[in-house]
């Protein structure tokens, strides 16, 4: 890391960001997964992870009124609950999880091609 | 909305004990339908998700390979469709007569922009299925070493359409790409749009065996050799139609022409290749041509000052390497020529002048001198213009120009003395209205021509004699100027070419001191003062031009005599161990005349003092013959000769010469002529006028020269043997040449007659073993 460039602020970045994630404000994609529908924003999305970059891009996007509607039928809220906190503030927390829920990421992410994701949870895993 | 819902109930199959054969043709009849609908631009009824799912789900049960040739396949077919229902369709009729079917090559613009669209939408679509296949590309192409989709894509595009096998669309592209340029060459409009968008294609197409692009493998060469051809046609045509000017423009313009079609729409990769083949059929191989084109070529631009023009050629022909060189030595012989001009101008001068050398016309001896220097200035203003406007300074140029210079000046044997002539005439008095700056800046200018001369050694002698008149004729327009000029000449030669210069000046001051002293040494004395003001300059023989061993003979008068006896005893008595020598023939002298309409005083050399003194004991009308004046006064006959014209042939006759005439001859007769009148109350006679040496003086300037050489090369021997103690012949020469060709160019055989004359006089001897080797005797 360049020695001129403070990282400190990270930290206060990725709350922030988190809370943008639980407000949804200015939301513009609703993505449904099995019961849940989560609220989210297409530029964060597209900016953290190439498979959403496509997947909300003009071509595939499917809208409802204002918002982008994309349906994620082969994961679980909670899953994909994890992912999303993971896209938007750069953290994630395996301890308190089972390892099924964890097996259910690590597949999740490699579907996703999160690499950086997958990457940590087969090392904790493993 | 309802029908993206359906995937939702086909994701349970693969729990059902399916074989996974049939599984994966039921999700790849899916995902191959998809990419037919994306083909078709109705991608927006399916869903990204299911079919990134689709495909991950085959990548992830090890049907990669599968996945990946089925698309393959898909892309094939819709690109075999699209050859034969859009490309083929727009072939431009009859393929090489199109461009007379149509004259602005219309079907040719059209058959790009359709190959525009095809390209478009190939590359939209491939995005698209880059997209659903992302999860294909990240694992399976990379492990199975096979290109990413969208290569795969490029790839297909290139063999199906570009290089198609089945249909020459190959052949049209090229064939409607190079109409449109040479369209565009002939002035015509095209629309470089759908030019450019063919070449960016061909740029993004890789050749798989060069893995080079195809825009280098297919399009390039074929393009570099129709425009070698065209610019060699070009060029033929060009060198007949036009003038040397015009010529250049055309070229230049289609130098900028290039450049910019490869910036609007070739690779930058082109721009050097296409450059070098205008550059090479429109310079290279014209270059002479255009030199020496009649009326408008190099030289009549030289001629005529044509500073635009010769810039261009300069830009231009340095483009090529042999451009500067043709340019450069074309000049210098033009140089050279101009050169032999001024210097045969000059010898048709003087030998005309020769003629009548006696006559005494010693105004057109400097002038021509002072003409001589004036043209060949000029002709350096002049190059120096072109050199600055035209050429950027160039220092090759400079160099190749100084040679021609050089060469034609020392053609002119007589050039040191004239350049010493034209200094002389601008450091006199008088200096026809010109400024001090201005005459700095001539003289500025002369030292560049004095830099060429070969002979400095002659040029000093020269401008020793010369400077010795300006100083006791008193004709020196300033100390300053001359100290300036000295300075100058200081620069170039170093001080040892100017202190006996300096020792001249010197010797001026101290005269003036002595004088001082001397008049009051003779109003303090005793003795009977001189009837005269005598004035006497002291000069030290070694720094002066002057002959000690043929001393000037002349008979002073009794008066003059006397004065000079005094000053003679008032010095010596100062400074014992001097001899003083008179110098009569360097002297002025002030006299009364008492004519019949009036007195007026005459400023006169000693010797015409010396003759007009021996009328005053002559009645009026008596007269003097040639041989009286000779046998009484013994002043040497050249200067007799030269003074009596002054007295008898010139602007004021104070003699009369019979019988008349612009020569002095034996037995010529003269008389007093009291009838002279003058408007103004005092005259100068003149004499001394600096000119150019008549053939016998320049015969004994010369020997002098070779006497001064000769005793220089024995020096320059002499210290570099006593610093080497022993050396072999040619390296002895060759060391003796370089300390000496700052003043001559000393020829061998010179150098080898001195270092016999030294082995004689035993300053060397030959070794013992080898004879070629000399050894320096302490």
């Amino acid at each position: 890391m360049s020695t001129t460039t403070s990282t400190k602020f990270l930290k206060s970045l990725s709350t922030d960001f988190t809370k943008l994630l639980f407000n949804a404000e200015d939301y513009n994609v609703i993505i449904k997964v099995g019961d849940s529908n989560f609220k989210a924003h297409s530029c964060i999305l597209r900016a953290r992870s190439p498979y959403f970059h496509s997947a909300l891009s003009r071509d595939w996007a499917m809208k409802e009124g204002n918002n982008i509607i994309f349906e994620k039928p082969n994961i679980s809220p909670k899953i994909f609950e994890m992912i999303l906190s993971y896209l938007y503030s750069g953290t994630i927390s395996l301890e308190q999880e089972h390892p099924t829920t964890i097996l259910d990421l690590l597949t999740a992410s490699d579907e996703l091609i999160l690499l950086e994701l997958f990457t940590h949870v087969k090392e904790y895993f493993f | 909305m309802s029908s993206r819902k359906q995937p939702k109930g086909k994701i349970r199959p693969p729990k059902k004990p399916n074989s996974a054969d049939a599984q994966f043709n039921d999700n790849w009849d899916r995902l191959a339908q998809a990419i037919r609908e994306i083909h078709k631009k109705n991608a927006s009824i399916l869903s990204f998700e299911e079919l990134y799912r689709n495909a991950y789900n085959m990548v992830l049960h090890k049907n990669g390979d599968k996945l990946y040739n089925g698309v393959r396949e898909v892309i094939t077919q819709h690109l075999e469709e699209v050859a034969v229902s859009q490309v083929v369709p727009a072939f431009p009729l009859s393929g090489a007569s199109s461009s007379q079917t149509n004259p602005n090559g219309a079907g040719g613009a059209n058959f790009l922009k359709v190959l525009k669209t095809v390209w478009e939408d190939h590359t939209t679509c491939m995005l698209m299925i880059r997209d659903i296949l992302m999860y294909m590309d990240r694992v399976y192409a990379k492990t199975a070493n096979v290109p990413l989709v969208y290569d795969l894509g490029l790839d297909l595009f290139r063999d199906t359409i570009v290089r198609s096998q089945n249909y020459p669309i190959q052949n049209h592209l090229l064939e409607v790409l190079l109409q449109q340029i040479k369209l565009e060459r002939e002035n015509e409009i095209i629309d470089r749009t759908n030019v450019k968008a063919s070449i960016d294609m061909l740029l993004e197409l890789t050749d798989a065996s060069t893995k080079d692009t195809v825009y280098a493998t297919d399009f390039e060469n074929k393009f570099l050799e129709t425009s070698s051809e065209y610019y060699r046609v070009e060029g033929q045509m060009l060198v007949g139609e036009y003038d040397a000017p015009e010529y250049m423009k055309k070229v230049d313009k289609r130098l900028n022409e290039e450049e910019q079609r490869v910036r609007h729409y070739l690779s930058q990769t082109t721009e050097p290749k296409i450059r070098n083949i205008v550059e090479e059929e429109l310079i290279s191989k014209h270059l002479k041509t255009v030199i020496e084109m009649e009326n408008s070529g190099l030289i009549p631009m030289l001629r005529n000052e044509k500073m635009d023009d010769l810039g261009r050629m300069y830009k231009l022909f340095g483009r090529v390497v042999k451009g500067h060189d043709e340019m450069k030595s074309a000049i210098s012989d033009y140089i050279r020529e101009l050169g032999k001009a001024i210097n045969e101008t000059v010898t048709s001068n003087t030998t005309a002048e020769g003629g009548n050398a006696a006559s005494g016309d010693k105004q057109t001896g400097a002038t021509v001198a002072v003409r001589w220097v004036q043209e060949v200035l000029d002709l350096k203003d002049k190059f120096d213009k072109v050199q600055n406007l035209a050429l950027s300074n160039d220092k090759a140029f400079q160099t190749s120009f100084n040679e021609a210079f050089e060469y034609f000046i020392n053609k002119n044997s007589k050039s040191p003395e004239f350049i010493s002539l034209f200094i002389d005439d601008n450091l006199k008095k008088g200096l026809k209205g010109k400024t001090e700056e201005e005459v700095d800046s001539v003289l500025d200018k002369t030292i560049t021509l004095f830099r060429f001369i070969g002979e400095k050694d002659v040029f000093e002698r020269y401008y020793k004699q010369h400077l010795a008149k300006r100083l006791l004729l008193g004709r020196s327009v300033s100390d300053d100027a001359e100290r300036g000029m000295i300075g100058k000449l200081k620069v170039e030669c170093g001080y040892q070419f100017t202190t006996k210069l300096e020792g001249m000046f010197n010797d001026m001051r101290i005269s003036s001191d002595t004088m001082t002293d001397f008049k009051e040494y003779l109003d303090k004395s005793v003795l009977e003062k001189p009837k005269l003001d005598l004035s006497v300059t002291v000069l030290t023989s070694t720094f002066w031009p002057m002959n000690l061993s043929a001393s000037p003979r002349c008979n002073l008068p009794p008066e003059l005599t006397k004065a000079c006896g005094t000053f003679q005893n008032f010095y010596l008595g100062r400074h014992s161990g001097r001899r003083l020598t008179w110098q009569s023939n360097m002297g002025t002298a002030d006299i009364r005349g008492s004519f019949k309409a009036r007195k007026h005083e005459l400023n006169v050399s000693t010797y015409q003092m010396v003759i007009l003194l021996m009328f005053n004991d002559k009645q009026d009308g008596e007269s003097l013959s040639y041989e009286q004046i000779k046998g009484e006064s013994d002043i040497p006959e050249a200067d007799l000769k030269r003074n009596l014209q002054s007295l008898a042939c010139a602007k004021y006759k104070i003699l009369v010469k019979e019988p008349k005439g612009k020569e002095i001859n034996p037995g010529d007769q003269f008389n007093f002529n009291n009838d002279f009148t003058a408007p103004l109350q005092r005259i100068k006679i003149q004499t001394v006028a600096s000119k150019v040496e008549s053939e016998g003086e320049r015969k004994e300037t010369r020997e002098k020269v070779e006497e001064a050489r000769k005793h220089q090369t024995e020096a320059a021997i002499v210290r570099i043997m006593k610093d080497r103690k022993t050396m072999e012949h040619n390296l002895l020469i060759a060391e003796v040449v370089k300390q000496l060709q700052s003043r001559f160019m000393p020829n061998p055989a010179l150098i080898k007659k001195r270092i016999e004359a030294l082995i004689e006089r035993e300053y060397l001897e030959r070794a013992t073993g080898d004879r070629r080797v000399y050894n320096y005797l302490a």
